[in-house]
């Protein structure tokens, strides 16, 4: 399998506190990978700067995406480029039509790559199906973009956006985070149903239980911005039984 | 006060020269202002309280924010009726907004009745006498359209009535003064849906200078929207001043998108006992535009109600200014006040937000709120994150800003009118597809 994502040595600074310190990091076209790790070990700190959000300074490090250098690519770019980050806080823009920002984002991906904008109505049929297949009231589609939405309906739409982009790399920063156990299965659904031979995903993660839903190929444990250790589903098995502590130790 | 020790805010305007301009406008004038518009006596003694009250000072805080230097060159006189009148109205024609459906119309071009352009009613209900306000020196300027007015719009409305009011200017030769006007007094337990407009240009160094005026009787309502798109040189005066009797219920949104410089003064004087305003403002502003508003709510009865959302963004060097003063007197008891006002800022614009509350009773709920600030980074972060570039990005985000105030609007057709109006402000033409 061809490398999608390459992430070599990367060394990352917020203000004065260094919170990545040498990630490696290979995900496979096809691949679904776990990154695992406790509160503040670095998890969105990576995902930030993979997506390309402002305020993170890189000190030392490379990142290749699609055998380009990713970070030398703007946020908005990097979207076009199939790049998706799943928020773990998704912001609320109170008076903008949830399916305008939908159709907005496709269409700006489909000018990038050389294509028409999509019709309005076969549009519609796409978001529709999408919002059925993630148990969503089509009056989500016509309200503003997540407000007063609830913390599960906010993730929901997340993984809605990102079954209308369908990206090559989707990175899901704690969607499982409040969740309940349906809603769990809805959101883990919807990330199984973009499976693919093409398509890579990375799942950033607290608990194992999303993982019970989406097996990935690779787990990775991540604290004081290293990655500790690599493996396979088992490893997240691991650490639901005996935590992180044993791990941080045997880094110590 | 000593007129020796003025200093008023037009540095190149001194007081006398002021005064002087003023007789000689009216004397210019004389023949063209209409006596059975507005009475002579009415019309000098207006003329003497303006010039009484003068220009106003620098330190005089209703006013520290208006941009006034252009009152050193512009013109108070209206200019003469066209030669031409069909030059006029096909010029005008071209600058008219869409009709508004089932919207009755009356259209004024540079101050003047265009019959041609307007349904079948009259502009003036002769049954009515004139409706002229006490002003104050925060409403200074109305005196001038007192004195000055060459047409306007005075209807006597009863039952439910949806009019639109569209005063057009078009550029003639000179510099010119347009004063538009209108006069409304709603019968008890009327409705109006009312639009007024003002769009067009009138020329380099023209004054336009606006009064509105509005009577709720008891148990009436009022929708109002009221628009102002001029073109980017316009110089505009506004006074508008409504009296609410008992129960009678005004909602009030203004658009303020066009002009080089703006200065809008708004009293709402809340008479009848349970009457209410409800009053969203928006102004957008660019490049070296002023647009300042003063706004006073006056709580004179029991039960009175007032609400407030306003919006404004300044760009590049443009700066907006709120100032907005809430008076509850001894016997307003029970009375409810709210302002929220919030500003938006991009380049190096400044946006004033003054909000203030004077209570003379017990027993009132009062809540008031200001906050300046620059696009939210999160918002603009999740905005780029979906592959939307930096401008639509912006233009989505400053709608959402706006919005905030514009979906209170409770008439849909008003609503989706300001709407409308919005998106070509916001400047971004995808903002359109946001309101489907």
């Amino acid at each position: 399998m061809s490398s999608l994502l390459s992430i070599r040595d990367l060394h990352v600074r917020v203000s004065d506190r260094e919170v990545l310190r040498g990630i490696d990091l290979e995900v496979a076209t096809g691949e679904v990978h776990a990154i695992m790790g406790p509160n503040g070990s670095g998890k969105s700190s990576l995902s930030h700067v993979l997506a390309g959000k402002p305020g993170y300074e890189i000190t030392a490090g490379t990142v290749t995406y699609l055998g380009r250098d990713l970070l030398a690519l703007p946020a908005e770019e990097r979207a076009r480029e199939g790049l998706f980050l799943g928020f773990q806080y998704p912001v609320e823009i109170p008076g903008v039509n949830n399916t305008y920002l939908l159709r907005a984002a496709l269409n700006a991906a489909r000018r990038h790559r050389g294509q028409g904008e999509i019709d309005a109505y076969d549009f519609l049929e796409v978001v529709r199906a999408k919002a059925r297949q993630m148990k969503m009231d089509e009056s989500f589609l016509t309200r503003g973009v997540n407000e007063g939405f609830s913390g599960g309906e906010k993730k929901r739409n997340e993984i809605l956006q990102m079954l209308v982009l369908e990206p090559k790399l989707a990175i899901l920063d704690e969607s499982d985070s409040g969740l309940d156990i349906d809603a769990l299965k809805v959101v883990a659904e919807g990330i199984n149903s973009l499976r693919s031979a093409e398509r890579s995903l990375v799942l950033v993660t607290h608990y194992q239980r999303l993982l019970d839903h989406v097996q990935p190929d690779k787990v990775h444990v991540l604290a004081q911005g290293r990655i500790l250790r690599s493996g396979g589903p088992e490893l997240a098995r691991e650490l639901e039984q005996r935590g992180y502590d044993w791990l941080l130790e045997t880094a110590a | 006060m000593n007129a020796a020790v003025r200093t008023p805010v037009p540095g190149s305007l001194s007081q006398a020269a002021f005064e002087q301009r003023l007789r000689d406008a009216i004397m210019d004038a004389a023949s063209l202002l209409n006596a059975k518009l507005l009475p002579v006596s009415v019309r000098s003694a207006a003329l003497n309280r303006a010039l009484a009250a003068g220009l106003p000072q620098v330190r005089d805080d209703l006013w520290r924010y208006a941009d006034l230097k252009f009152l050193g060159s512009a013109p108070w006189a209206p200019a003469p009726a066209a030669q031409d009148p069909l030059r006029w109205v096909d010029d005008a024609r071209a600058r008219l907004p869409e009709r508004l459906p089932g919207f009755e119309r009356l259209v004024f071009v540079n101050g003047r009745h265009a019959a041609a352009l307007s349904d079948a009613l009259a502009p003036i209900d002769a049954t009515l006498a004139p409706l002229v306000p006490e002003r104050t020196r925060h409403e200074r300027f109305g005196w001038l359209n007192d004195a000055f007015a060459t047409d306007v719009a005075r209807l006597h409305l009863g039952g439910t009535r949806r009019l639109e009011l569209v005063f057009v200017a078009t550029p003639v030769d000179v510099p010119q003064a347009l004063h538009p006007r209108a006069e409304l007094a709603l019968q008890p337990g009327a409705g109006l849906t009312l639009v007024e407009r003002h769009c067009g240009s009138a020329g380099d160094n023209s004054l336009i200078n606006v009064a509105v005026q509005l009577h709720l009787a008891a148990g009436s309502h009022c929708q109002h929207l009221r628009e102002q798109s001029l073109a980017a040189e316009a110089q505009l005066l506004d006074t508008l001043q409504v009296a609410l009797d008992a129960d009678a219920q005004y909602e009030l949104t203004l658009l303020q998108l066009g002009a080089r410089s703006a200065r809008s003064s708004q009293r709402i004087s809340l008479y009848g006992a349970g009457s209410g305003a409800r009053i969203h403002a928006v102004a957008v502003a660019q490049g070296p535009r002023t647009l300042d508003h003063s706004l006073l709510v006056d709580h004179l009865a029991p039960a009175t109600t007032n609400t407030q959302v306003l919006r404004g963004i300044a760009r590049d060097r443009a700066h907006v200014a709120f100032r907005s003063r809430v008076e509850v007197t001894a016997g307003a008891h029970g009375s409810a006040s709210q302002q929220s006002l919030k500003g938006l800022l991009g380049g190096h614009g400044e946006v004033a937000l003054r909000p203030q509350l004077e209570i003379h009773t017990d027993q009132v709920r009062a809540s008031h709120g200001a906050t300046t600030g620059a696009l939210d980074e999160n918002m603009r972060f999740y905005l780029l994150s979906r592959g939307l570039d930096h401008e639509t990005a912006r233009g989505v985000l400053e709608w959402s800003f706006l919005e905030d105030a514009i979906c209170r609007i409770s008439d849909a057709t008003l609503r989706h009118a300001a709407e409308k109006s919005l998106v070509a402000s916001v400047g971004n033409a995808v903002a359109s597809e946001a309101l489907q």
